[in-house]
Protein backbone atom coordinates (compact mmCIF):
# COMPACT_ATOMS: atom_id res chain seq x y z
CA UNK A 1 0.00 0.00 0.00
CA UNK A 2 3.49 2.35 0.42
CA UNK A 3 3.60 2.52 -3.11
CA UNK A 4 0.08 3.72 -3.73
CA UNK A 5 -1.12 6.98 -3.65
CA UNK A 6 -5.31 7.68 -3.25
CA UNK A 7 -6.25 9.85 -6.11
CA UNK A 8 -9.52 10.23 -5.72
CA UNK A 9 -12.14 11.82 -2.41
CA UNK A 10 -13.30 8.15 -1.94
CA UNK A 11 -9.64 6.60 -1.97
CA UNK A 12 -8.48 9.12 0.34
CA UNK A 13 -11.17 8.57 2.91
CA UNK A 14 -10.54 4.75 2.70
CA UNK A 15 -6.98 5.31 3.13
CA UNK A 16 -7.40 7.77 6.27
CA UNK A 17 -10.23 5.70 7.92
CA UNK A 18 -9.78 3.86 11.15
CA UNK A 19 -12.85 1.35 10.06
CA UNK A 20 -11.68 -2.66 10.27
CA UNK A 21 -11.00 -4.26 6.73
CA UNK A 22 -13.82 -5.71 5.23
CA UNK A 23 -15.70 -8.61 6.97
CA UNK A 24 -17.34 -11.76 4.86
CA UNK A 25 -20.62 -10.42 2.68
CA UNK A 26 -23.57 -11.77 3.89
CA UNK A 27 -27.22 -11.27 2.82
CA UNK A 28 -29.93 -9.00 3.93
CA UNK A 29 -32.28 -10.54 6.14
CA UNK A 30 -34.82 -9.07 3.72
CA UNK A 31 -35.58 -6.72 0.65
CA UNK A 32 -33.57 -3.41 1.98
CA UNK A 33 -32.91 -0.91 -0.42
CA UNK A 34 -33.06 -1.44 -3.54
CA UNK A 35 -29.60 -2.93 -4.27
CA UNK A 36 -31.08 -6.40 -2.80
CA UNK A 37 -33.43 -6.68 -4.58
CA UNK A 38 -33.10 -9.12 -7.57
CA UNK A 39 -36.48 -9.14 -9.12
CA UNK A 40 -36.42 -8.82 -12.76
CA UNK A 41 -38.99 -5.87 -12.63
CA UNK A 42 -42.09 -6.09 -14.51
CA UNK A 43 -42.99 -9.08 -13.89
CA UNK A 44 -44.75 -11.98 -15.75
CA UNK A 45 -47.11 -14.62 -14.72
CA UNK A 46 -46.94 -17.91 -13.75
CA UNK A 47 -47.82 -18.61 -17.26
CA UNK A 48 -45.48 -15.97 -19.16
CA UNK A 49 -48.24 -13.52 -19.38
CA UNK A 50 -49.64 -10.52 -18.07
CA UNK A 51 -53.27 -11.89 -16.71
CA UNK A 52 -52.48 -13.12 -13.12
CA UNK A 53 -50.60 -9.66 -12.53
CA UNK A 54 -51.59 -6.28 -10.30
CA UNK A 55 -54.41 -5.22 -12.75
CA UNK A 56 -54.03 -2.37 -13.94
CA UNK A 57 -50.38 -1.73 -13.68
CA UNK A 58 -50.80 1.68 -12.08
CA UNK A 59 -52.67 -0.20 -9.23
CA UNK A 60 -49.21 -2.23 -8.23
CA UNK A 61 -46.73 0.63 -8.99
CA UNK A 62 -46.32 1.90 -5.15
CA UNK A 63 -46.95 -0.92 -4.05
CA UNK A 64 -43.76 -2.42 -5.61
CA UNK A 65 -41.99 0.83 -6.12
CA UNK A 66 -41.99 2.29 -2.24
CA UNK A 67 -40.47 -1.40 -0.79
CA UNK A 68 -38.15 -1.72 -3.83
CA UNK A 69 -39.89 -4.48 -5.64
CA UNK A 70 -38.83 -2.96 -9.07
CA UNK A 71 -35.23 -1.68 -8.80
CA UNK A 72 -34.19 -1.62 -12.43
CA UNK A 73 -37.16 -0.03 -13.66
CA UNK A 74 -38.20 2.29 -10.76
CA UNK A 75 -36.08 4.87 -8.98
CA UNK A 76 -35.29 3.85 -5.53
CA UNK A 77 -37.50 5.94 -3.23
CA UNK A 78 -36.52 4.04 0.09
CA UNK A 79 -33.13 5.90 0.30
CA UNK A 80 -31.76 7.87 -3.15
CA UNK A 81 -34.72 9.32 -4.47
CA UNK A 82 -37.72 9.84 -1.48
CA UNK A 83 -39.66 12.30 -3.83
CA UNK A 84 -39.71 10.78 -6.94
CA UNK A 85 -43.60 10.17 -6.43
CA UNK A 86 -44.32 13.12 -3.98
CA UNK A 87 -46.21 14.74 -7.07
CA UNK A 88 -47.60 11.88 -7.91
CA UNK A 89 -50.04 10.41 -5.28
CA UNK A 90 -52.42 8.49 -7.02
CA UNK A 91 -50.46 6.42 -9.78
CA UNK A 92 -53.41 5.86 -12.40
CA UNK A 93 -53.99 9.64 -11.95
CA UNK A 94 -51.00 11.51 -11.51
CA UNK A 95 -48.43 9.02 -13.39
CA UNK A 96 -47.43 12.05 -16.17
CA UNK A 97 -45.64 13.63 -13.29
CA UNK A 98 -43.62 10.91 -12.94
CA UNK A 99 -40.26 11.52 -14.08
CA UNK A 100 -36.38 10.01 -14.49
CA UNK A 101 -33.87 10.96 -12.36
CA UNK A 102 -29.99 11.18 -12.49
CA UNK A 103 -27.68 10.12 -10.17
CA UNK A 104 -26.19 13.84 -8.09
CA UNK A 105 -22.96 14.94 -9.40
CA UNK A 106 -20.76 13.96 -5.87
CA UNK A 107 -17.82 16.33 -5.03
CA UNK B 1 -79.29 45.92 -5.38
CA UNK B 2 -82.51 45.29 -3.63
CA UNK B 3 -83.20 44.34 -0.13
CA UNK B 4 -84.52 40.63 -1.74
CA UNK B 5 -81.26 40.25 -3.86
CA UNK B 6 -79.13 40.91 -0.38
CA UNK B 7 -81.49 38.21 0.87
CA UNK B 8 -80.70 35.36 -1.73
CA UNK B 9 -76.96 36.41 -1.52
CA UNK B 10 -76.91 36.19 2.34
CA UNK B 11 -78.65 33.26 2.31
CA UNK B 12 -76.38 31.40 -0.26
CA UNK B 13 -73.67 32.30 1.76
CA UNK B 14 -74.80 30.75 4.94
CA UNK B 15 -75.59 27.60 3.00
CA UNK B 16 -72.21 27.76 1.58
CA UNK B 17 -70.59 28.40 5.35
CA UNK B 18 -72.67 25.26 6.38
CA UNK B 19 -71.78 23.25 3.43
CA UNK B 20 -67.87 23.72 3.74
CA UNK B 21 -68.81 23.52 7.62
CA UNK B 22 -69.85 19.93 6.77
CA UNK B 23 -67.30 18.68 4.88
CA UNK B 24 -64.05 19.82 6.77
CA UNK B 25 -66.10 17.83 9.54
CA UNK B 26 -66.28 15.09 7.25
CA UNK B 27 -63.10 15.19 5.15
CA UNK B 28 -60.92 17.88 6.78
CA UNK B 29 -57.74 18.11 8.84
CA UNK B 30 -58.31 17.09 12.16
CA UNK B 31 -60.47 19.22 14.12
CA UNK B 32 -60.19 18.28 18.13
CA UNK B 33 -61.81 15.55 19.87
CA UNK B 34 -63.18 12.50 17.77
CA UNK B 35 -66.30 10.82 19.51
CA UNK B 36 -67.36 7.50 17.90
CA UNK B 37 -70.23 5.55 18.79
CA UNK B 38 -69.44 2.76 21.22
CA UNK B 39 -69.22 -1.02 20.01
CA UNK B 40 -69.00 -0.44 16.35
CA UNK B 41 -66.12 -1.57 13.88
CA UNK B 42 -63.87 1.13 12.15
CA UNK B 43 -61.43 0.57 9.71
CA UNK B 44 -57.80 2.31 9.78
CA UNK B 45 -55.99 2.30 6.28
CA UNK B 46 -53.36 5.29 5.12
CA UNK B 47 -52.63 6.71 1.45
CA UNK B 48 -50.33 8.45 0.07
CA UNK B 49 -48.36 11.24 1.13
CA UNK B 50 -49.01 10.39 4.62
CA UNK B 51 -52.31 10.26 5.31
CA UNK B 52 -54.03 8.04 8.14
CA UNK B 53 -57.99 7.48 7.95
CA UNK B 54 -60.88 6.49 10.26
CA UNK B 55 -63.20 5.00 8.64
CA UNK B 56 -67.02 4.19 9.60
CA UNK B 57 -67.78 0.90 7.26
CA UNK B 58 -71.53 0.42 8.24
CA UNK B 59 -72.10 4.54 7.38
CA UNK B 60 -69.72 4.11 4.52
CA UNK B 61 -67.78 7.15 4.93
CA UNK B 62 -64.52 8.82 6.35
CA UNK B 63 -64.97 9.94 10.07
CA UNK B 64 -61.57 11.53 10.30
CA UNK B 65 -58.34 12.05 9.15
CA UNK B 66 -55.32 12.79 10.15
CA UNK B 67 -51.60 13.45 8.62
CA UNK B 68 -48.56 11.78 9.66
CA UNK B 69 -46.00 13.81 10.88
CA UNK B 70 -42.56 13.78 8.59
CA UNK B 71 -42.12 12.63 5.47
CA UNK B 72 -43.26 8.65 3.85
CA UNK B 73 -46.43 6.85 3.10
CA UNK B 74 -47.89 4.43 5.88
CA UNK B 75 -47.03 1.00 5.33
CA UNK B 76 -47.72 -1.94 7.80
CA UNK B 77 -50.48 -0.52 10.20
CA UNK B 78 -51.22 -1.80 13.98
CA UNK B 79 -52.74 -0.21 17.00
CA UNK B 80 -53.38 -0.37 20.70
CA UNK B 81 -55.57 -2.89 22.06
CA UNK B 82 -58.12 -0.42 22.89
CA UNK B 83 -57.98 1.16 19.39
CA UNK B 84 -56.88 4.27 20.81
CA UNK B 85 -53.74 4.58 19.35
CA UNK B 86 -52.81 3.90 15.45
CA UNK B 87 -48.61 2.66 15.23
CA UNK B 88 -47.83 3.32 11.07
CA UNK B 89 -44.71 2.12 9.70
CA UNK B 90 -43.47 5.67 7.66
CA UNK B 91 -40.79 7.46 6.54
CA UNK B 92 -39.51 4.83 4.03
CA UNK B 93 -39.68 2.12 6.65
CA UNK B 94 -37.73 4.14 9.15
CA UNK B 95 -39.92 5.11 11.42
CA UNK B 96 -42.94 4.34 13.79
CA UNK B 97 -45.53 7.14 14.44
CA UNK B 98 -48.22 6.58 16.99
CA UNK B 99 -51.28 8.85 16.40
CA UNK B 100 -54.24 9.03 19.13
CA UNK B 101 -57.21 8.73 16.98
CA UNK B 102 -59.34 10.64 19.38
CA UNK B 103 -56.39 13.70 19.48
CA UNK B 104 -55.28 13.70 16.06
CA UNK B 105 -52.21 14.38 18.19
CA UNK B 106 -48.62 11.89 17.59
CA UNK B 107 -48.04 10.45 21.11
CA UNK B 108 -45.12 8.01 19.53
CA UNK B 109 -42.49 7.89 17.33
CA UNK B 110 -39.33 5.76 16.70
CA UNK B 111 -36.22 6.22 14.07
CA UNK B 112 -35.19 3.62 12.97
CA UNK B 113 -31.37 4.48 11.85
CA UNK B 114 -28.73 6.44 12.72
CA UNK B 115 -25.86 8.46 11.17
CA UNK B 116 -24.01 5.18 11.27
CA UNK B 117 -26.18 2.66 10.94
CA UNK B 118 -29.42 2.64 8.08
CA UNK B 119 -32.60 0.69 9.06
CA UNK B 120 -35.64 -0.60 7.34
CA UNK B 121 -38.23 -1.88 9.35
CA UNK B 122 -40.03 -4.21 5.68
CA UNK B 123 -43.41 -4.18 7.17
CA UNK B 124 -42.77 -6.49 10.21
CA UNK B 125 -43.74 -4.99 13.33
CA UNK B 126 -46.54 -5.73 16.02
CA UNK B 127 -48.10 -4.30 18.86
CA UNK B 128 -48.11 -6.20 22.63
CA UNK B 129 -51.44 -7.57 22.98
CA UNK B 130 -51.62 -6.05 26.40
CA UNK B 131 -50.69 -2.54 24.64
CA UNK B 132 -47.44 -2.08 26.22
CA UNK B 133 -44.36 -2.87 23.46
CA UNK B 134 -44.06 -2.81 19.96
CA UNK B 135 -41.59 -5.58 18.24
CA UNK B 136 -40.29 -4.19 14.84
CA UNK B 137 -38.51 -6.13 12.43
CA UNK B 138 -35.59 -4.60 11.87
CA UNK B 139 -32.64 -4.78 8.55
CA UNK B 140 -30.01 -2.49 10.00
CA UNK B 141 -26.60 -1.92 7.86
CA UNK B 142 -23.17 -0.25 9.12
CA UNK B 143 -22.15 2.64 6.56
CA UNK B 144 -18.64 2.38 6.13
CA UNK B 145 -16.87 4.86 4.70
CA UNK B 146 -15.96 2.18 1.65
CA UNK B 147 -18.64 -0.69 2.58
CA UNK B 148 -22.02 -1.34 4.41
CA UNK B 149 -21.99 -4.36 6.66
CA UNK B 150 -25.20 -6.23 6.55
CA UNK B 151 -25.94 -6.61 10.46
CA UNK B 152 -28.08 -9.78 11.90
CA UNK B 153 -31.96 -9.70 11.61
CA UNK B 154 -33.11 -8.37 14.60
CA UNK B 155 -36.00 -7.36 16.66
CA UNK B 156 -36.73 -3.77 18.59
CA UNK B 157 -38.90 -3.72 21.15
CA UNK B 158 -39.85 -0.24 22.19
CA UNK B 159 -42.28 0.87 25.00
CA UNK B 160 -44.94 2.51 23.97
CA UNK B 161 -44.92 4.81 26.51
CA UNK B 162 -41.24 6.00 25.24
CA UNK B 163 -42.91 9.04 23.99
CA UNK B 164 -41.73 10.96 20.23
CA UNK B 165 -37.83 10.53 20.61
CA UNK B 166 -38.30 6.14 22.02
CA UNK B 167 -35.41 4.02 21.75
CA UNK B 168 -35.51 0.89 22.00
CA UNK B 169 -35.81 -1.08 25.49
CA UNK B 170 -34.63 -4.63 24.09
CA UNK B 171 -33.09 -5.81 20.98
CA UNK B 172 -32.73 -9.52 19.93
CA UNK B 173 -31.38 -11.47 17.04
CA UNK B 174 -34.23 -13.03 14.66
CA UNK B 175 -33.78 -15.98 12.12
CA UNK B 176 -32.84 -14.52 8.60
CA UNK B 177 -35.86 -13.38 6.06
CA UNK B 178 -38.74 -12.62 8.62
CA UNK B 179 -40.98 -10.39 7.51
CA UNK B 180 -44.37 -11.33 9.46
CA UNK B 181 -43.93 -10.73 13.35
CA UNK B 182 -47.31 -11.69 15.10
CA UNK B 183 -48.11 -11.53 18.64
CA UNK B 184 -50.00 -14.62 20.22
CA UNK B 185 -53.33 -13.89 21.91
CA UNK B 186 -52.02 -14.14 25.34
CA UNK B 187 -48.29 -12.60 24.68
CA UNK B 188 -46.73 -15.26 25.69
CA UNK B 189 -45.33 -15.87 21.99
CA UNK B 190 -44.20 -14.10 19.29
CA UNK B 191 -44.15 -15.70 15.69
CA UNK B 192 -41.96 -15.13 13.17
CA UNK B 193 -42.58 -15.93 9.69
CA UNK B 194 -39.63 -16.28 7.43
CA UNK B 195 -38.90 -19.72 6.20
CA UNK B 196 -40.52 -21.41 8.73
CA UNK B 197 -42.92 -20.11 11.15
CA UNK B 198 -40.43 -19.91 14.16
CA UNK B 199 -41.78 -19.17 18.18
CA UNK B 200 -40.35 -16.60 19.76
CA UNK B 201 -39.67 -15.59 23.34
CA UNK B 202 -40.85 -12.21 23.52
CA UNK B 203 -38.73 -11.39 25.99
CA UNK B 204 -34.92 -12.82 24.12
CA UNK B 205 -35.72 -13.84 20.99
CA UNK B 206 -35.27 -17.36 21.94
CA UNK B 207 -36.71 -19.93 19.84
CA UNK B 208 -39.40 -21.83 21.66
CA UNK B 209 -40.39 -23.78 18.50
CA UNK B 210 -39.95 -23.74 14.57
CA UNK B 211 -42.96 -24.84 12.52
CA UNK B 212 -41.84 -25.95 9.23
CA UNK B 213 -43.07 -24.36 6.33
CA UNK B 214 -40.39 -23.97 3.61
CA UNK B 215 -38.70 -27.69 5.24
CA UNK B 216 -42.22 -29.41 5.17
CA UNK B 217 -41.61 -32.63 4.32
CA UNK B 218 -44.72 -33.52 2.41
CA UNK B 219 -44.16 -35.87 -0.51
CA UNK B 220 -44.05 -34.63 -4.02
CA UNK B 221 -43.89 -31.25 -3.31
CA UNK B 222 -41.99 -28.51 -3.60
CA UNK B 223 -41.32 -26.29 -0.97
CA UNK B 224 -44.05 -23.24 -0.67
CA UNK B 225 -43.79 -20.03 -1.62
CA UNK B 226 -45.28 -17.56 0.32
CA UNK B 227 -45.45 -13.61 -0.02
CA UNK B 228 -47.21 -11.90 3.00
CA UNK B 229 -46.59 -8.58 4.01
CA UNK B 230 -50.08 -7.74 5.71
CA UNK B 231 -51.30 -8.32 9.12
CA UNK B 232 -55.10 -9.04 8.98
CA UNK B 233 -55.83 -11.65 11.78
CA UNK B 234 -57.34 -9.20 14.49
CA UNK B 235 -61.02 -10.45 13.96
CA UNK B 236 -60.69 -13.86 14.33
CA UNK B 237 -57.16 -13.89 16.40
CA UNK B 238 -56.24 -16.73 13.36
CA UNK B 239 -53.30 -15.62 11.11
CA UNK B 240 -53.75 -16.60 7.18
CA UNK B 241 -51.82 -16.47 4.20
CA UNK B 242 -52.03 -18.20 0.82
CA UNK B 243 -48.84 -20.84 0.09
CA UNK B 244 -48.49 -22.06 -3.63
CA UNK B 245 -45.99 -25.21 -4.39
CA UNK B 246 -46.23 -27.68 -7.67
CA UNK B 247 -46.18 -31.26 -7.58
CA UNK B 248 -43.04 -33.09 -8.63
CA UNK B 249 -45.32 -36.27 -9.17
CA UNK B 250 -47.18 -34.50 -12.03
CA UNK B 251 -45.93 -32.98 -15.22
CA UNK B 252 -45.76 -29.62 -15.79
CA UNK B 253 -48.48 -29.21 -18.37
CA UNK B 254 -50.90 -31.14 -16.76
CA UNK B 255 -53.75 -30.67 -14.06
CA UNK B 256 -52.95 -30.59 -10.70
CA UNK B 257 -49.09 -29.60 -11.14
CA UNK B 258 -49.76 -26.13 -9.47
CA UNK B 259 -51.18 -25.88 -6.01
CA UNK B 260 -53.05 -23.30 -3.71
CA UNK B 261 -53.39 -23.82 -0.04
CA UNK B 262 -53.94 -21.66 2.80
CA UNK B 263 -51.74 -21.58 5.75
CA UNK B 264 -53.81 -20.81 9.36
CA UNK B 265 -52.00 -20.37 12.85
CA UNK B 266 -54.38 -19.90 15.79
CA UNK B 267 -53.41 -17.58 17.96
CA UNK B 268 -55.05 -18.37 20.62
CA UNK B 269 -53.75 -22.53 20.63
CA UNK B 270 -50.72 -21.99 18.10
CA UNK B 271 -51.86 -25.16 15.80
CA UNK B 272 -50.96 -24.06 12.55
CA UNK B 273 -52.81 -25.94 9.04
CA UNK B 274 -51.39 -25.67 6.11
CA UNK B 275 -54.03 -26.88 3.84
CA UNK B 276 -54.43 -27.27 0.14
CA UNK B 277 -57.94 -26.00 -1.44
CA UNK B 278 -57.26 -26.25 -5.40
CA UNK B 279 -55.30 -26.31 -8.33
CA UNK B 280 -54.04 -23.18 -8.68
CA UNK B 281 -56.04 -20.67 -10.67
CA UNK B 282 -55.88 -17.10 -9.61
CA UNK B 283 -53.19 -15.33 -7.58
CA UNK B 284 -54.13 -14.07 -3.82
CA UNK B 285 -52.28 -11.74 -1.83
CA UNK B 286 -53.78 -11.35 1.49
CA UNK B 287 -56.60 -13.49 3.41
CA UNK B 288 -58.57 -13.47 6.05
CA UNK B 289 -60.11 -15.44 8.29
CA UNK B 290 -64.15 -15.19 9.13
CA UNK B 291 -64.16 -14.43 12.99
CA UNK B 292 -67.04 -16.89 13.11
CA UNK B 293 -65.63 -19.70 11.42
CA UNK B 294 -62.08 -20.31 11.28
CA UNK B 295 -62.43 -22.65 8.77
CA UNK B 296 -63.96 -19.99 6.60
CA UNK B 297 -61.17 -18.10 4.65
CA UNK B 298 -61.48 -15.01 1.91
CA UNK B 299 -58.56 -14.45 -0.08
CA UNK B 300 -58.13 -11.19 -2.28
CA UNK B 301 -55.83 -10.05 -5.36
CA UNK B 302 -57.83 -9.33 -8.57
CA UNK B 303 -60.84 -11.68 -7.71
CA UNK B 304 -62.00 -12.31 -4.07
CA UNK B 305 -62.40 -15.82 -3.19
CA UNK B 306 -64.23 -17.42 -0.20
CA UNK B 307 -62.59 -21.13 0.56
CA UNK B 308 -63.93 -23.56 2.88
CA UNK B 309 -60.76 -25.22 4.45
CA UNK B 310 -62.88 -27.88 6.44
CA UNK B 311 -63.88 -29.51 2.54
CA UNK B 312 -60.49 -28.50 0.62
CA UNK B 313 -62.27 -26.56 -1.72
CA UNK B 314 -62.80 -23.22 -3.30
CA UNK B 315 -66.46 -21.98 -2.01
CA UNK B 316 -66.67 -19.06 -4.36
CA UNK B 317 -64.77 -16.75 -6.30
CA UNK B 318 -66.10 -13.44 -7.99
CA UNK B 319 -64.05 -10.93 -10.01
CA UNK B 320 -62.94 -6.99 -8.40
CA UNK B 321 -62.92 -3.80 -10.17
CA UNK B 322 -59.19 -3.62 -9.87
CA UNK B 323 -55.94 -5.81 -7.80
CA UNK B 324 -56.80 -4.79 -4.00
CA UNK B 325 -53.43 -6.28 -1.72
CA UNK B 326 -55.57 -6.37 1.77
CA UNK B 327 -58.57 -7.80 2.74
CA UNK B 328 -60.15 -7.27 6.11
CA UNK B 329 -63.74 -8.27 7.67
CA UNK B 330 -66.34 -6.95 10.34
CA UNK B 331 -66.11 -8.57 13.56
CA UNK B 332 -69.26 -10.23 13.38
CA UNK B 333 -68.14 -11.89 9.78
CA UNK B 334 -70.39 -10.23 7.38
CA UNK B 335 -68.90 -7.96 5.87
CA UNK B 336 -65.25 -8.12 3.73
CA UNK B 337 -63.44 -4.86 3.31
CA UNK B 338 -61.20 -4.37 -0.07
CA UNK B 339 -58.15 -2.28 0.20
CA UNK B 340 -54.66 -1.05 -0.47
CA UNK B 341 -53.11 -0.57 -4.09
CA UNK B 342 -55.37 2.36 -5.34
CA UNK B 343 -58.03 4.94 -3.58
CA UNK B 344 -60.99 2.90 -3.17
CA UNK B 345 -62.45 1.01 -0.31
CA UNK B 346 -64.71 -1.73 -1.45
CA UNK B 347 -67.06 -3.38 0.59
CA UNK B 348 -68.38 -6.87 0.09
CA UNK B 349 -71.19 -9.09 1.70
CA UNK B 350 -69.19 -12.47 2.93
CA UNK B 351 -72.29 -14.88 2.42
CA UNK B 352 -73.42 -13.69 -1.48
CA UNK B 353 -69.99 -11.88 -2.45
CA UNK B 354 -71.64 -9.64 -3.71
CA UNK B 355 -70.88 -5.66 -3.68
CA UNK B 356 -72.40 -3.74 -0.83
CA UNK B 357 -70.51 -0.81 -1.03
CA UNK B 358 -67.56 1.68 -1.64
CA UNK B 359 -65.62 4.60 0.00
CA UNK B 360 -63.39 7.25 -1.92
CA UNK B 361 -60.42 8.04 0.62
CA UNK B 362 -60.34 11.91 0.50
CA UNK B 363 -57.62 13.25 -1.75
CA UNK B 364 -57.65 10.47 -4.24
CA UNK B 365 -54.24 9.10 -2.71
CA UNK B 366 -53.32 5.79 -3.34
CA UNK B 367 -53.38 3.45 -0.72
CA UNK B 368 -50.69 1.26 -2.06
CA UNK B 369 -49.00 -1.31 0.87
CA UNK B 370 -50.99 0.57 3.32
CA UNK B 371 -52.40 -2.14 6.01
CA UNK B 372 -55.86 -2.02 6.25
CA UNK B 373 -57.11 -3.03 10.01
CA UNK B 374 -60.75 -3.26 11.81
CA UNK B 375 -60.60 -2.11 14.96
CA UNK B 376 -63.38 -2.38 17.41
CA UNK B 377 -64.30 0.30 19.97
Amino acid sequence: MRHLKPLNARARQKATSSAPDAEEVVTMAGVAGCVTTFDPGWEVDASGGLSSLCQPMEADLYGCSDPCWWPAQVPDTMVTYPDWNAKAPSAAQDWRQLQSVFPKKSG
Amino acid sequence: MNNRSIAYIGAGIAALIIVIALVSMQFGGHHGQTTLAGGKDYIVVGTKPNKLFLVDPAARKVVQQYTIPGEGSPFTIDTSPDGRIAYVLTESMNAISGIDLDTGKQVFRAEFSTPEERVRSIGGFAVSPDGKEIFVQESAAKLLPSEYVVEPARVAVYRTDAGLNAKPARTFEIPRRVIMLIPSTNGKILYAMGWDMYALDPQNGHIISTKPILHWNRPNASPPDILDVWPLYERSQVFSTAYFYTRTDIAPDKPGFAKTGILTLDLKTGVMKMRDFEDTSAVIFSTVVDPTDHDRVFGAFYTLSKIDLAKGRLAQRVDLPHSYYAINVSSDGKELYLGGTMNDLEIYSASTMKKLGDIKLPGGADMAASSLRVIHR
